[in-house]
């Protein structure tokens, strides 16, 4: 893999919070066009790590490249500008917003922040609704959007910024059947359009083994196993982990099965 | 066709400005009325620009007001080329030297509201009355050593020399307010505003999504001192003078009161809400006195409790055949 292929190097990032070691050493690297499944138990750090690549959280050891320049503590709304894009696990819609509104802000704030004047925002945002299905919701409340629509919104916020590198927290959580799958095709879709990178947390797990090109998995705040789909189901550290969760757990042995 | 009715919300504020030039002209009412409505409608929009867009309640921005007053005061007194200036140009050389007391009131905003924006809600409330108390004290004890014979308790009253006619003023106070208005309507129409009522909406989001949160709200916050003290200097001005009650909490309730009567966050809103109150504290002054501010009070309470978005909030919620308000009245 020559570097210019890689977009992304997480490096031995270690975060604490008190005596709480919510990432431990974790290192992974995300190439170009690469979707990444980040999976493990609910605590495993998965959110933490997100908040320090996007710099909510300095990390206390580690660092964070983003298209080869170091990016670590770096305020968020600079590290949005360089192209990376996150939604939010627990939606925060600007309700008092419209939702062109919504994905507007994206736009005139992402990556060529200062370079997009009104008009043109309207029309990225408007183009990004169109992508995530919501344009004819365009002049309602963000408020009056049920949580399907919100997490597409956070998405259309996201895209509007034009990332090269999307950080998906949880957008299928909560979701049914039917619109995980509407969802799916979207990120597929917007990803080769765009031409994307993508990290996604996901607790869909037929979701995430059937999108991620590659998963790293998360368990108290280290990695324990890295690799294609195929291998992280049948990973028995990652199983034992599930252990825990006897629901998920079982999906990964039925998997096996089905092989 | 969209383009076209979002321009109401320019006449409305065009024909406010027309008329208060043509009851200048006219001579329909005095001088000091149209520049009390003035006052008022300066010191809503000013504070509209941190409470308004961004959410934030500058519960003492008074602090402004009175530091504004006392810096133009203070510079005109000792200062015999400001005296002369202040004189020139019908009302722009007062205007020059109201800018100075404006860059004053920025220069404090800026270097507090670095530390103090870290506050959120009430905390940022009480921050700001604390910052009020302070320079008010501060006051009281500077201003009197500098001529101790004159400034009892910090009271300085301008001398005859130095006082300027009601036409300047009138004229240094309608360009205030018209820039003032003018940079209402642009921070609403702008990526700027766009940044700010996404702070206002969560800021947390607002930063990840890209806006400089921190920039936008100590500029914001510099805004809204810069024409608050320029308020406060032409105000002062016209009293011929300034002294501590410039920096009562009853300015900054007053101005926090306006923006809710009429639309946080609007440009509309603080002007119209400025106008509604103005009548409605003279009106209930004249019919009951005693009582008036007690009414107010309910009044006020009552808009807070039912309709916290104000009149043109309230008024954005609705249609008109086909035409949605909110897309008209901003």
């Amino acid at each position: 893999m020559s570097s210019s292929d890689v977009i992304l190097i997480v490096d031995n990032v270690t975060k604490r919070f008190g005596g709480l070691v919510a990432n431990s050493r974790v290192s992974f690297q995300l190439k170009r066009g690469e979707i990444l499944g980040l999976i493990g138990p609910n605590g495993a750090g998965k959110t933490t790590l997100f908040n320090v690549i996007t710099g909510v959280y300095k990390p206390d050891e580690g660092k964070v490249i983003f298209k080869g320049e170091d990016i670590t503590g770096k305020p968020p709304h600079e590290i949005t500008r360089k192209g990376i894009a996150k939604t939010h696990q627990i939606v925060k819609p600007f309700n008092d917003m419209t939702v062109l509104e919504n994905a507007m802000v994206g736009a005139l704030f992402g990556k060529r922040a200062r370079q997009v004047a009104m008009e043109e925002a309207r029309e990225i945002a408007m183009d990004s609704l169109k992508l995530v299905g919501l344009d004819a919701f365009s002049d309602e409340f963000a408020a009056k959007l049920n949580l399907h629509q919100k997490k597409m919104l956070e998405l259309a916020r996201a895209l509007s910024a034009e990332p090269d590198l999307l950080l998906l927290d949880e957008v299928l959580a909560g979701l049914n059947p039917k619109e995980i799958e509407e969802s799916l095709e979207i990120i597929r879709k917007v990803k080769d359009e765009r031409n994307l990178s993508v990290i996604m947390i996901e607790h869909v797990m037929h979701a995430v083994m059937n999108i991620s090109d590659r998963i790293v998995v998360l368990h108290y705040g280290r990695k324990i196993a890295e690799g294609i789909p195929e291998e992280i189901a049948n990973n028995p550290e990652v199983i034992t982990a599930y252990l825990g969760e006897p629901e998920l757990a079982l999906k990964f042995v039925k998997r096996r099965v089905t092989k | 066709m969209l383009k076209e009715f979002r321009s109401v919300t320019l006449g409305i504020i065009i024909a406010i400005i027309v008329a208060i030039l043509v009851a200048r002209v006219l001579h329909l009412t005095t001088l000091d009325t149209l520049m009390t409505i003035m006052y008022f409608m300066g010191i809503a929009l000013s504070l509209n620009i941190i409470m308004g867009f961004a959410g934030y309640v500058s519960f003492g921005h008074a602090v402004f007001l009175g530091l504004g007053g006392y810096v133009y005061i203070l510079l005109v007194y000792f200062l015999e080329p400001l005296n002369q200036l202040q004189r020139a140009g019908f009302g722009i050389g007062a205007l020059l030297v109201s800018v100075i007391a404006g860059l004053a009131a920025a220069a404090l905003a800026a270097t507090v509201g670095a530390a103090v924006l870290r506050l959120r809600g009430a905390f940022f409330a009480i921050a700001t009355i604390g910052l009020d108390f302070t320079i008010l004290y501060l006051m009281k004890a500077i201003v009197p050593e500098l001529n101790p014979d004159q400034f009892f308790g910090g009271q300085v009253i301008l001398p005859a020399d130095r006082i300027v006619d009601k036409e300047t003023i009138f004229n240094a106070f309608f360009i205030a307010t018209v820039v003032l208005i003018a940079v209402n309507y642009y921070i609403r129409k702008s990526p700027f505003g766009m940044g700010l009522t996404a702070i206002k909406e969560d800021e947390d989001a607002a930063e990840v999504l890209g806006v400089p949160t921190t920039l936008f709200k100590i500029l914001a916050f510099s805004l809204a001192a810069f024409f608050t003290g320029m308020i406060g200097a032409l105000f002062s001005l016209n009293g011929g003078g300034v002294d501590e009650t410039l920096f009562g909490l009853n300015h900054s309730i007053d101005m926090i009161v306006m923006i809710v009567i009429g639309g946080l966050g609007t440009v509309l809103g603080p002007i119209i809400g400025s106008l509604i109150y103005y009548e409605l504290y003279d009106l209930l002054l004249v019919h009951y006195p005693g009582v008036n501010l007690i009414i107010l009070g309910v009044i006020v309470a009552i808009m807070v409790l039912f309709f916290p978005e104000g009149l043109i909030g309230i008024l954005r919620r609705y249609k008109i055949g086909n035409v949605r308000l909110r897309d008209i009245l901003e």
